[in-house]
């Protein structure tokens, strides 16, 4: 019997992996608390809450029906206060005290507010919760003109689904470029240029001063090179920042998030932290990283709930990896893709929208950025096997220098590095990965072939023997 | 589990695989939107086919954001459930294999599923170069026939007997 008292603060994919994975290895716990200020739900999901593809409810990650499943006591919309790590208790805003032996604290992040006046004004809005997209959903106006203040990673997401709505819509980045902290400046002015094509205007290396109410109801936003820009709806999207103050509070050692090292454990022992909040080892080394995406909250979740619950389990470290649509231009990057300097190659296609960019630290691959049309990047392009060569940080000999003059043809260093090879023997916890727990409706996967499969199953053995067996009867008579 | 072996001494590139599981897996005859690839190394005359590994880590199944990719209970495939599928792809961008993509048509991720145990590009390459049997682990099959060719071609290329001047557009 174990009999530990686990509590988890943040129902995010941090939370939900490190509780599945704690219920799996630990069958005796006395409880496992949830608590979670909003209900389960998938960020990533949003934009397609966004832009109507799928209903709200698509977008939860856990129902009551499941968390029983998983023996878990659920509080949500409560939010934790106060961290006693001495009396090993956590308080919520209601007055709720909750003890525990082992804590996570997997809070996330939250938008930044820069300093711009005029941002409590209805109609601008951060675009980070379901109640975010709802609001702004609730909007009114047919083809509402809205101005995205910050052209990064979540602000050209948000944008991407709105233009499928068919919004107009302007973006005004404080940095020289767009998605500043995925692309250098190359790529960055050939995203500038596809999203002018699409009629979307971009302002770099200019700020937002202050957004004003105009009696028409409409916003006017003041910028810094004096333009004002006249606007019906204003998204926030400059950054996020880690959900850190109760560690801080609690004399947790902090950096930018909670620190924790490879075994996912803050500065006390019973405490560990995972996801956006946590800031801890980077595989291609270095400091400690925070890595605010969701693969790594997933990583996090399932090694700090291995640890959790006895099983010592070492993270070999996250690695930023990105994905994002941007307005029918598609965007992918792993590592240190938007390096400026140094040792990199660059090659952009004929079509003058295609990009392979490469960062190297001698014959490794430490950062690559690819932009294509989403059938390419996402179906041709062998974009997995770049995170292989990433991932394992094989040493490329002489491949490294052809990948280099020859920037399309990644299969072919893939094979020869043994990239595979490496890989396929590595789970994070030491066995092959479960399934989770929960899926919207409970849809079961498809088990028999459809109709297509049938049709060819039925032409099998109608027409000439097949070759295989034509071969096997060669070889016999050669051998007779 | 019973996987996809590759034999790619065997693989003749004649591309038989694709045209049948695109077939099977979408409807239509589209080689270009099969999950099953036929690696080509062009200047040598040799191919490979290239799929999923059904790898013990199936890293597409615990990033997915909404839990879209499981194991079919049956085959032990990793499965897509095609009705949940966001169309992210956040899963091509995290598998180290680049064996899982987003369908052009529908886009939704699309792989490997095995076709429910009686793969259909076994049952139709001519050659035998893709077996469906019982394996322990699965194994870099392309990654250790390659090298065999690696150094031929490395030496030929220093030698400038093969000029790649590989375009995108030559590469399927």
């Amino acid at each position: 019997m174990s009999n530990l008292r686990y509590l988890i603060i943040g129902g995010g994919p941090a939370g939900l992996n490190a509780l599945e994975t704690i219920h799996q290895l630990d069958p005796t716990p006395a409880t496992l608390t949830l608590v979670s200020d909003e209900p389960p739900y998938a960020r990533m999901a949003l934009p397609y809450v966004l832009t109507g593809q799928i209903p709200a409810e698509q977008a939860f990650t856990g129902d009551a029906a499941y968390f029983q499943s998983l023996g878990v006591t659920t509080v949500f919309g409560r939010r934790a206060v106060k961290l006693d790590l001495a009396a090993h208790r956590v308080s919520l805003d209601d007055g709720q005290v909750l003890p525990y032996d082992r804590l996570l604290l997997a809070t996330g992040s939250k938008p930044t507010r820069p300093p711009i006046s005029g941002l409590d004004l209805p109609g601008v809005t951060t675009l980070w919760t379901l109640d975010d997209s709802r609001y702004l959903l609730r909007m009114p106006g047919e083809r509402p003109h809205v101005l995205f203040i910050g052209a990064g990673f979540i602000g050209i997401i948000v944008l991407s689904a709105l233009f499928k709505r068919g919004w107009q819509l302007s973006v005004v980045e404080l940095q020289d470029r767009l998605l500043p902290t995925m692309l250098d400046r190359s790529a960055g002015a050939i995203v500038e240029r596809w999203l002018s094509r699409k009629g979307i205007s971009t302002r770099t290396h200019i700020g937002v001063q202050s957004i004003i109410q105009r009696s028409s109801g409409r916003k006017q936003a003041l910028l810094s090179n004096g333009e004002a820009l006249e606007v019906d709806l204003a998204v926030v999207a400059t950054g996020v920042q880690p959900n850190r103050q109760l560690a801080v509070q609690a004399g947790l050692a902090c950096d930018r998030g909670i620190l924790v090292n490879e075994f996912l454990r803050t500065s006390d022992p019973e405490v560990y932290a995972a996801g956006d909040v946590a800031q801890g080892p980077d595989l291609l080394g270095g400091a400690p990283a925070s890595h605010a995406i969701q693969p790594t909250a997933v990583d996090h979740g399932r090694v700090a709930g291995a640890n959790m619950a006895g099983r010592r389990t070492r993270y070999a470290g996250s690695l930023l990896i990105n994905t994002l649509d941007i307005a029918g231009l598609q965007c992918a990057g792993y590592g240190r893709s938007n390096t400026a300097q140094g040792d990199m190659t660059t090659a952009i296609g004929d079509d003058g929208w295609s990009l392979r960019k490469y960062v190297w630290e001698g014959d490794r691959l430490v950062g690559v950025t690819l932009l294509g049309s989403p059938e390419e990047i996402l179906f041709d392009a062998d974009l997995g096997m770049l995170k292989g060569l990433v991932q394992s940080q094989v040493r490329l000999g002489a491949w490294r220098d052809y990948l280099a003059k020859n920037p399309w043809d990644i299969r072919r260093v893939f094979a020869a590095s043994r990239t595979a090879g490496k890989l396929l023997p590595e789970t994070l916890l030491g066995r092959p990965a479960q399934p989770r727990a929960y899926r919207f409706q409970g849809i079961q996967p498809q088990t028999a072939p459809g109709p297509a499969y049938q049709h060819f199953a039925a032409a099998q053995g109608q027409g000439p023997e097949s070759f295989p067996s034509v071969i096997e009867m060669l070889e016999g008579s050669k051998s007779q | 589990m019973r996987m996809l072996r590759i034999v790619p001494q065997k693989c003749t590139g004649c591309d038989q695989c694709r045209l049948v599981c695109s077939f099977v897996q979408t409807g239509e005859f589209q080689p270009s939107h099969a999950v099953i690839k036929v690696r080509s190394f062009e200047e040598q005359v040799r191919f490979s086919p290239y799929t999923c590994f059904q790898c013990a880590e199936a890293w597409c199944m615990k990033a997915c954001p909404v839990n879209a990719i499981t194991i079919d209970p049956n085959t032990e495939a990793r499965v897509v459930v095609t009705p949940a599928c966001l169309g992210c792809g956040l899963c091509t961008i995290i598998c180290p294999y680049g064996t899982i993509y987003v369908n052009p048509t529908n886009h939704k991720a699309t792989k490997c599923n095995l076709c429910h145990g009686a793969p259909a590009c076994v049952k139709t390459c001519p050659t035998g170069a893709i077996e469906f049997v019982e394996v322990e682990e699965p194994q870099d099959w392309m990654g250790s026939w390659a090298e065999q060719n690696n150094q031929p071609f490395l030496l030929a290329l220093a030698r400038g007997d093969y000029n790649p001047e590989i375009q995108k557009e030559r590469i399927l």
